[in-house]
């Protein structure tokens, strides 16, 4: 009897395309990664090979967003019927936030949505297939006053954190506290001055287009030092 | 009234095997493809192929509307193709007619098996095939094109789907027929293939061939798709190589 | 994907409050128009043609020429037909089916803009008076929505007419239609170009992105011709004074040298 070796097909961080052979053998198939019926493990998507301790996994660098419990997203008031607010959270599935029963006073005050608000919300649960149930009980999560949202490619969420936040962070060093990242690519930003909201945008624009090529930080950094915003400087 | 009349060339490909068009019994005409060409669609991807003009378009996973359509288990895949009325020589009436509304189907029937609709329960995948110019192949064309517009739009699939016609004139087995081969030859093949594992996902046949004919035109399909799903790897890969090259030249 | 019309109101007081200020959010001025670009290559069996896009809107206008009978009251004129397809893969708003009210419209006043202008020759589009005459048909097709199509299809109609090669036809005495080898370039005597206008509180603005005409208060479309009468008009949503009427007028005469000059430049027009 022949122990099979793992064989892998692809570098790390190598672009893989829908379909494309990444191993074979005893290769834990991660995120977006199939078996086939000969037992080779194949990329569903478009993006970048991620191998480690035996798993490989691809990151993709297109698609919508599939809700997750647990996720924290941001979305805008679509609907209120009777008891139920529906929420569009930039997916195919629409959230929906149920208040619970027996609230009074302050607590069921944040549950006053309207038509257009912006809340940021917890995916408390999912069954895969229909409207994800959304929590905006907890400390922050709620209608989001002022500021404004940008939608990215969900996928490019991940670098717009950071590893260990390290993007969110300078993000919010150098441009403002006010920012928060949902995982459904929708982002809430409350710039000081019109020059900061510009610059944002650029940022996400750069995050956007270049998320495959490595070195995404220090180009960040550059551009914004290369604008001449200072933290301090509040005048447009 | 036609302006423009059409005459059956004297010879569609001689002894020697030239084509109309100068091409050999096994040469594809030119390809070009590029993806991402629309701003709102989730993915699209733009085909010159032959004398082809053709936009593929993939919106989804999105809400299904009406709402009863959706399925509990999985996305539903819906597609449409489309004939632009300057895509003929002669003005084509806008409107789907009968042959739009079984290609549709075929071009549905291609790609839903390197979809995992599975994945994508109670939502619907939506793909456009819109001719702009016709010039014989169009419904392959489409199918490679809405491939690679399902790919952009980051849908998980099982691999991409690869189409091509083969023809016959005479005893002559010819790869991609163009417009007088389809208009005259004697038969014609279009196919499709899941490329990975080479499973067939579009297959129609018009026209009489033996068998030996038919094994001949499935053998020389395949092989050509093989040259075919190249162009349509390095399609989608063009857009981030060029975006790493540019920045690896420091170009800000 | 949000909602395109929630996204537009999230954005919505962003936008107002930059208008307010004499601003738009991809840095604009209130009168300054998105790149146009007349993209090169062949995409279409017409007789004319072109791809054009402005900014991220991009449109595909092709032009089909045919023969048949003149209208009744213009014998000696040819006929021009005008047909729009918001296309489904243009929006995720655009529903296949046939032309909206939105479609039927825009076709409706950029056709009107051709004819405010006399911009083709009807009456060199004859074959034999009250007989025979030249069909042009129009056909203009969004591929692309990211606001303002009806101004991409005016400038796609204009560059497509003015490629647009139509073969001689005779007709012989015995009633046979013959149609020759030999083209002649379709006769334009005028080359009208639309402006749309939004206006966002009390700022108007030309060439609206889509989040601005989903903002927008108000909207019309002024068409002038090459010695700046005005051709064609059409107010769409909301209400205007009449001196912002009168200022857009005036904005999309001042414009006109521009574009024209761009058209000519990319399009050959």
């Amino acid at each position: 009897m022949k122990t099979k070796e793992p064989k892998i097909l692809v570098a790390n961080r190598d672009l893989v395309l829908p379909g494309q052979a990444l191993a074979i053998g005893p290769v834990k198939p991660g995120d977006y990664v199939y078996v086939d019926k000969k037992g080779v493990l194949r990329s569903t998507k478009v993006g970048l090979a991620d191998i480690r301790d035996g798993e490989i996994r691809v990151v993709p660098l297109a698609g919508g967003y599939i809700p997750r419990e647990g996720d924290l997203v941001i979305g805008t008031v679509s609907k209120v019927a009777g008891n139920t607010i529906l929420v569009n959270i930039n997916s195919a599935y629409m959230g929906i936030i149920i208040p619970p029963r027996g609230l009074r006073g302050p607590s069921r005050a944040k549950y006053n949505l309207s038509l257009g608000d912006v809340v940021l919300a917890k995916v408390k649960a999912f069954n895969g297939a229909s409207t994800p149930l959304l929590s905006i009980e907890g400390e922050g999560l709620g209608k989001l006053r002022g500021g404004r949202i940008y939608v990215i490619n969900p996928t490019r969420v991940p670098r717009v954190i950071g590893k260990r936040q390290s993007m969110l962070m300078l993000l919010r060093d150098k441009l403002g506290p006010d920012i928060i990242v949902g995982q459904n690519g929708v982002i809430w930003f409350n710039p000081k001055t019109l020059r900061h909201a510009l610059l944002f945008e650029k940022i996400l624009q750069k995050i956007e287009r270049e998320a495959h090529v490595s070195g995404l930080s220090d180009r960040v950094l550059q551009l914004i030092e290369s604008s001449g915003l200072d933290e301090g400087s509040g005048s447009v | 009234m036609p302006l423009i009349v059409e005459e059956k060339p004297e010879v569609l490909i001689t002894d020697e095997g030239i084509r109309t068009d100068g091409r050999g019994p096994l040469d594809i005409r030119p390809i070009k493809i590029q993806v991402g060409i629309l701003s709102r669609a989730d993915g699209s991807a733009y085909i010159e192929w032959g004398g082809n003009r053709i936009l593929a378009a993939v919106f989804g996973p999105r809400e299904v509307h009406p709402k009863h359509m959706a399925l509990p288990d999985r996305a539903i895949l819906r597609c449409r193709y489309n004939m632009a009325p300057f895509s003929t020589p002669e003005r084509k009436r806008p409107g789907p007619d009968r042959r739009s509304i079984e290609l549709s189907k075929v071009i549905r029937e291609a790609l839903l098996p390197a979809v995992f609709v599975e994945k994508y329960p109670g939502t619907a995948i939506d793909v456009f095939v819109e001719i702009l110019r016709s010039d014989a192949g169009t419904r392959v064309a489409g199918v490679t094109a809405a491939s690679l517009a399902l790919a952009n739009a980051g849908i998980e699939m099982r691999g991409l789907v690869t189409a091509i016609a083969v023809g016959r004139v005479g005893d002559w087995i010819v790869v991609d027929p163009n417009h007088d081969e389809d208009q005259w030859g004697d038969a014609d093949v279009p196919m499709a293939f899941l490329m990975e594992e080479k499973l067939v996902t579009l297959l129609q046949l018009d026209g009489p061939l033996t068998e030996e004919q038919f094994d001949k035109a499935l053998e020389l399909g395949s092989k050509a798709a093989d040259l075919v799903y190249e162009l349509q790897k390095e399609a989608l890969r063009r857009p981030y190589e060029v975006v790493r090259l540019e920045i690896l030249k420091g170009g800000e | 994907m949000l909602d395109e019309r929630i996204a537009a109101e999230l954005v919505s007081g962003y936008i107002r409050e930059l208008a307010a200020s004499g601003q738009r959010k991809d840095g604009r001025a209130f009168d300054e128009i998105r790149p146009i670009e007349v993209k090169p290559g062949t995409f279409t069996k017409g007789e004319g043609e072109a791809w054009v896009s402005l900014g991220n809107t991009q449109v595909l206008v092709g032009v089909k020429v045919d023969v048949g009978t003149p209208f009744p009251d213009t014998p000696d004129k040819g006929v021009l037909i005008s047909n729009v397809e918001l296309l489904p893969l243009a929006s995720p708003t655009f529903e296949p089916g046939p032309p909206d009210e939105n479609a039927v419209e825009m076709a409706r006043v950029v056709d009107r803009a051709l004819r405010g202008a006399n911009a083709i020759d009807m009456e060199k589009l004859v074959v034999k008076v009250g007989e025979l005459v030249y069909m042009i048909f129009l056909d203009m097709y969004a591929l692309d929505h990211d606001g303002n199509i009806i101004d991409a299809f005016a400038l796609g109609s204009l560059v497509a007419l003015s490629r647009t090669k139509i073969p001689v036809v005779e007709l012989k005495e015995d009633g046979e239609i013959q149609v020759k080898e030999e083209t002649f370039d379709l006769p334009m005597k005028d080359f009208p170009i639309t402006f749309s206008f939004v206006k966002i509180g009390e700022a108007l603005m030309i060439d609206p992105t889509l989040e601005e005409e989903l903002v927008s208060d108000a909207a019309i479309t002024v068409s002038i011709d090459s010695v700046g009468r005005v051709c064609s008009i059409q107010k769409r949503h909301g209400i205007f004074r009449i001196d912002e009427i009168k200022r857009a007028i005036e904005v999309a005469r001042r414009k006109y040298p521009e574009v024209a000059e761009i058209l000519r430049t990319q399009g050959g027009a």
